[in-house]
């Protein structure tokens, strides 16, 4: 018989070689990128796969930022990203407690509403959206992907489904000592909602820095463009330029990482952290 | 409400007293129903699933409380906005920003999309009403019914592989680990990266010809006739999509669920554990019900996402070989921008997507209701 | 409230649907004042240049949708020489992204109001959809010699009409490379050879050695590099519901590529490997393309990226046996003026520069082939710095029929799909070429006969 401690310690090797494993499943298409990135064209493809090359090309990173305006994309994707972000942390947790925590007329009507656009493609009402934005003048502006990603259905639900699992008692007993609604969602609800808000920060961030479709309808000035329409028209123009393609795409890749590094942390210290009963 | 004062003032004393009476006999009734509540549901832990009827009856009650005491206030203030239109309001003022945006944005684009489907549009020459014509159309059309017949079994492959790998990943990493930040973005990396730059990485390694994968099945002993053709093979497409698939997006219902475990109070595992329970049982009676308002988000964007998948079959296999993982979203993107400009077709073939997708919302909706009635 | 709310989408979904009925009925209105704009207009075209220079307060801007913009180089020497002569215009180039150009496009036309004066028309399905939907300008072609396009114009005409005027006009020829028949020791391909010679040649220098191989043919996983070869005997057509006909060259380039002489598609398919980076490994000695390729390869060899890759040639397309060598494909790239322009006339004036003899002039000069291709169009391109020296070469050039890639037709685009489709399935032998075949005859005739 084993006895606790070693029994303890083989599950952490298991766990960790299970880690490990996945890992490696994981990076697999990273490290190819990363790899990919530093060959020349014809180097991508030979077999068997070569990880290291030979002579790393670095000037590949060099290069891609004069080939394309990437400074100024990067600039305004940044800008783009930041202003949708902070809208739709902002108008979705405001929404998202009301639908949670707040009885009111035809309640499950909108909320319904909210999930129906979910399930329509965007390509099915991308015309007609596009013909309204041009009507009120905002064709081509920043303003119009903004207004179009930061008050998404997404969001609300999102955030409605995290509010769900407060206990109403904590409202309850707000409400009894005389706090008003805004009251309880500044005071309780918003410190509680730490780990909803940094996982719906992170999912805005990406699908924002990431979204493509978008940006290339409604933004036609070169100087407007998002970096995921300069990733695609570098490879457009450069199709078979793969070092210079993974380049650009590990160095789109950086931002997104950082934000999720940094907001991590906060999904440890959550509801759990604070002390409240599930 | 000057207007009800007047009205107030012209009432007839006959008529005052009637409302007086009136407001006995309510006052009296709320009494009753105030003292029926504090003496039958004076508990407040009422379990779920032993108590359901018990707590209907409760808000059955409630709702009889609120409605009389409704009546009490109109008739004694005269008032327009009873207690209850003002919460009414306080909640659409929480709403407003985000809705208005939604509604222009988004609700009024999509309520115009759903009209299409009954008309004839291309966009640019007048539109014509055409009945049900687009609807007919569906069913002679053999794309469509391959689209939605791949577009089935790509959901029904895919929603619960990505539930359990995102659920899996989500508890093993939310262990207090060495690392655990680092492998936590790692599990999130394939959903952050760059669709493009992975999916060629993806269509490298599973290259049918001298792909990773293909070179180390044939290490294993697989005959090279008996490799399989990954994406360019109409019997593996699908699953070549699938996989691609699963391992993009379990990061991202990781993240959700990473989130949703931390709403779980660490008492309940210590309490657990004081009664002996192993692992299982603790995931089993703790963290599967604890988990169910993140499990219900879950599936519905799993379900919806999975209904709406296009991005990763264009990157993988362009709805090939032949038709044999074209997906609706595909053939209505098809439909619209590529073999014409049919925009009420492209609507009806969404409209079939959209009801796919009510079906699915609606059952899991039920299930939540049953569960936030706790 | 809830009845409140329905009312409210219903009458807000009803104005959004009166205004693009609005919108369509005015730009009917427009296209009446159009005609009777077109007829002053055809009087002042040759004062018009005088016209706008007298209103020297603001330049005119000219937006004109393009692809790859930074890739291209033929854009920016066509527009200065164009704002050299008029000063008072200003062209913007918008840069759509080819991949999803014309779905771009047709978002940006939509609802018949737009920023757009000149927009660039991509392949023939595209321009037949711009074109039923009404938001392409008639071509005025009464002061314009039609002659120079070399019968291109009428293979686009739509009920005697043409909407678009050609400017690109690229041909598809067999490129190879000369060390590998060199080192084989077998003869160069020439201007006139057979299928059989051609699949016969190729199979000579193949080597399949493993780790060394060399491909004696490489072909791309577009449809048109294999099944277009059935259209160049002149008879058999790519939209008439029957493709019978092709049969043999499905057969030709499935022999090869199981014994060995082509890459496999599925491989190239999945990993999609661009064709010049197949031709520039050294390892293909034929490969058909467009000539589209020839500045991009000229370049590339120049800058010394091409390691692999120096000595190449060029020849014209195998014929079947009794046809006339010469015949190849085309693939037109065309200009048209907008409905919705509110420049419509130095839109045109444009467009017909760009078209015209001067804009052919400056495109040839970046080796890229342009509509009107004259003798000297073609001598300025072979005699380009890096253009093979040989005579077989140069003489490639000359084409004796063109087919358009594809015809001029209201379900073109449909048949495209299904045509994509049938190919994919024969090429991964999912389907043997008789079933593929025939599911392409019975997914057509139901298109055709809808």
């Amino acid at each position: 018989m084993l006895n606790k401690n070693s029994k303890r310690k083989l599950n952490k090797i298991l766990l960790y070689v299970v880690l490990i494993t996945i890992t490696v499943v994981m990076l697999v298409p990273f490290l190819w990128m990363v790899s990919a990135s530093l060959k020349f064209d014809k180097d991508v493809f030979t077999v068997p796969i070569k990880w290291i090359p030979e002579n790393p090309k670095w000037n590949n990173y060099k290069v891609i930022w004069t080939k394309i305006p990437l400074m100024k994309f990067v600039l305004n994707t940044s800008k783009i990203t930041l202003i949708v972000t902070v809208l739709q942390l902002l108008t979705s947790s405001f929404a998202a407690y009301a639908f949670a925590k707040l009885r009111f007329k035809s309640k499950n009507a909108l909320f319904l509403g909210y999930i129906a656009t979910i399930a329509v493609p965007w390509q099915v009402y991308m015309v007609p959206q596009f013909i309204m934005m041009r009507s009120i003048g905002l064709n081509d502006t920043h303003l119009a992907i903004i207004c179009l990603q930061a008050f998404s259905a997404f969001g609300v639900f999102m955030m409605r489904q995290f509010y769900q699992g407060v206990p109403d008692s904590l409202c309850e007993a707000a409400r009894i000592d005389g706090m008003s609604e805004y009251k309880i969602y500044t005071k309780i609800m918003l410190p509680l909602s730490k780990p909803a808000l940094s996982t719906l920060t992170i999912f805005t961030f990406v699908a924002t820095w990431n979204d493509f479709l978008g940006p290339s309808i409604y933004l036609t000035t070169e100087s407007k463009k998002t970096l995921q329409i300069g990733l695609r028209m570098f490879i457009g123009q450069y199709s078979s330029e793969y070092g210079l393609i993974m380049a650009a795409s590990v160095i789109s890749l950086i931002p997104v990482l950082i934000v999720f590094l940094c907001l991590q942390k906060y999904f440890v210290e959550g509801v759990a952290a604070t002390g409240i009963k599930g | 409400m000057a207007y009800d004062h007047m009205k107030n003032r012209e009432l007839s004393l006959q008529e005052a007293e009637e409302k007086q009476k009136k407001l006995n006999e309510l006052n009296a009734k709320m009494k009753q129903l105030q003292e029926r509540l504090m003496t039958e549901f004076n508990t407040w832990g009422l379990d779920s699933k032993k108590d359901k009827d018990k707590i209907k009856e409760k808000d059955k009650l409630l709702r009889e409380m609120q409605k009389t005491q409704r009546t009490i206030e109109k008739l004694k203030t005269g008032k327009l906005l009873s207690r209850d239109a003002k919460r009414s309001l306080v909640a659409y003022s929480f709403i407003a920003p985000n809705f208005i945006g939604f509604a222009i944005f988004t609700l009024l684009p999509v309520i115009f999309a759903f009209i299409l489907a009954f008309m004839s549009w291309d966009g640019n020459n007048p539109i014509q009403f055409v009945g049900l014509a687009n609807f007919k159309r569906l069913a002679e059309d053999t794309r469509f019914l391959a689209a939605i017949k791949n577009t089935i079994v790509y959901c029904i492959a895919t929603v619960p592989f990505t539930l359990a790998a995102a659920l899996g990943l989500a508890i093993l990493l939310n262990k207090k680990i060495k690392g655990r930040a680092i492998f936590r973005a790692i599990g999130f990396f394939p959903y952050v990266a760059s669709l493009i730059a992975v999916a060629t990485v993806w269509n490298n390694l599973f290259s049918p010809g001298a792909g990773l994968v293909n070179v180390m099945l044939t290490n294993l002993g697989v005959a090279k006739q008996n490799l399989p053709g990954w994406a360019a093979d109409a019997d593996w497409a699908m699953f070549t999509v699938v996989a691609f698939s699963v391992w993009k997006s379990m990061g991202y219902y990781m993240v959700i669920y990473l989130a949703g475990l931390q709403g779980i109070s660490g008492e309940l595992y210590e309490a657990a554990s004081l009664d002996g329970a192993n692992a299982l049982q603790k995931f089993r009676n703790i963290t599967w019900p604890q988990l169910k308002p993140t499990t219900f988000f879950v599936i519905i964007m799993l379900t919806i996402n999975c209904f709406k998948v296009y991005d990763q079959v264009y990157m993988i296999t362009q709805g090939g070989p032949g038709t044999s993982t074209l997906v609706l979203v595909y053939h209505i993107y098809q439909t619209a921008f590529v073999t014409s400009s049919d925009y009420g077709y492209a609507s009806a073939i969404s409209m079939v997507l959209f009801a796919l997708v009510l079906l699915v919302t609606v059952v899991q909706f039920r299930g939540e209701k049953n569960y936030a009635n706790d | 409230m809830r009845k409140g709310k329905k009312v409210i989408s219903l009458v807000l979904s009803c104005a959004l649907v009166l205004t693009m009925f609005t919108g369509c009925g005015t730009k009917k209105n427009n296209s009446k004042e159009e005609t009777k704009q077109e007829d002053v207009a055809t009087d002042t075209t040759t004062d018009s240049a005088t016209d706008t220079t007298d209103s020297t307060a603001e330049k005119t801007k000219i937006r004109w949708a393009v692809w790859d913009v930074a890739a291209t180089t033929y854009y920016q020497p066509v527009i200065d020489a164009y704002v050299a002569k008029n000063p008072n215009v200003e062209i913007e180039l918008v840069d759509l992204g080819s991949q999803d150009y014309m779905t771009a496009l047709a978002t940006q036309l939509a609802g018949n109001d737009t920023n757009l004066d000149v927009v660039t028309v991509k392949d023939i399905p595209g321009y037949t959809n711009l074109v039923s939907k009404n938001v392409l300008e008639k071509v005025d072609t009464s002061a314009l010699d039609l002659s120079v396009y070399g019968g291109i114009t009428e293979q686009i005409e739509i009920n005697d009409q043409i909407y678009a005027l050609p400017y690109r006009s690229d041909f598809w020829v067999v490129f190879y490379n000369k060390d590998i028949f060199d080192a084989a020791g077998v003869d160069y391909p020439t201007n006139d050879m057979t299928f059989e010679q051609y699949d016969d040649l190729a199979r000579q220098v193949t080597k399949t050695d493993l780790g060394n191989e060399v491909y004696g043919a490489h072909y791309h996983t577009w449809r048109s590099a294999v099944q277009l070869f059935g259209i160049l005997d002149g008879k058999s057509s790519i939209i008439d519901g029957n493709y019978d006909f092709l049969k043999p060259y499905y057969e030709m380039v499935l022999n090869e590529q199981k014994d060995g002489v082509c890459q496999d598609y599925a491989t190239l398919k999945t990993s999609s490997l661009h064709y010049s980076g197949a031709f520039a490994q050294g390892n293909v000695a034929m490969m058909n393309m467009g000539s589209w390729f020839i500045p991009t390869l000229i370049e590339k060899i120049k800058i010394g990226e091409y390691t692999e890759l120096s000595n190449w040639g060029l020849v014209k397309y195998p014929h079947a046996e009794g046809v006339e060598p010469g015949s190849t494909l085309a693939t037109i790239t065309s200009l048209a003026v907008t409905s919705a322009s509110k420049n419509k006339e130095i839109a045109t004036d444009f467009m017909n520069f760009v078209c015209g003899a001067e804009g052919a002039e400056i495109i040839a000069s970046t080796g890229t082939f342009p509509a009107i291709k004259t003798d000297s169009v073609v001598d300025a391109i072979s005699g380009m710095e890096g253009f093979p020296t040989d005579a077989n070469s140069a003489e490639a050039l000359r084409t004796a029929n063109t087919y358009l890639e594809m015809p001029v037709y209201d379900k073109s685009a449909e048949i495209e799909v299904v045509l994509n489709d049938g190919h994919d399935y024969i090429m991964t032998e999912t389907m043997t070429i008789d079933e593929g075949i025939a599911y392409m005859n019975k997914e057509i005739d139901k298109i055709i006969n809808k």
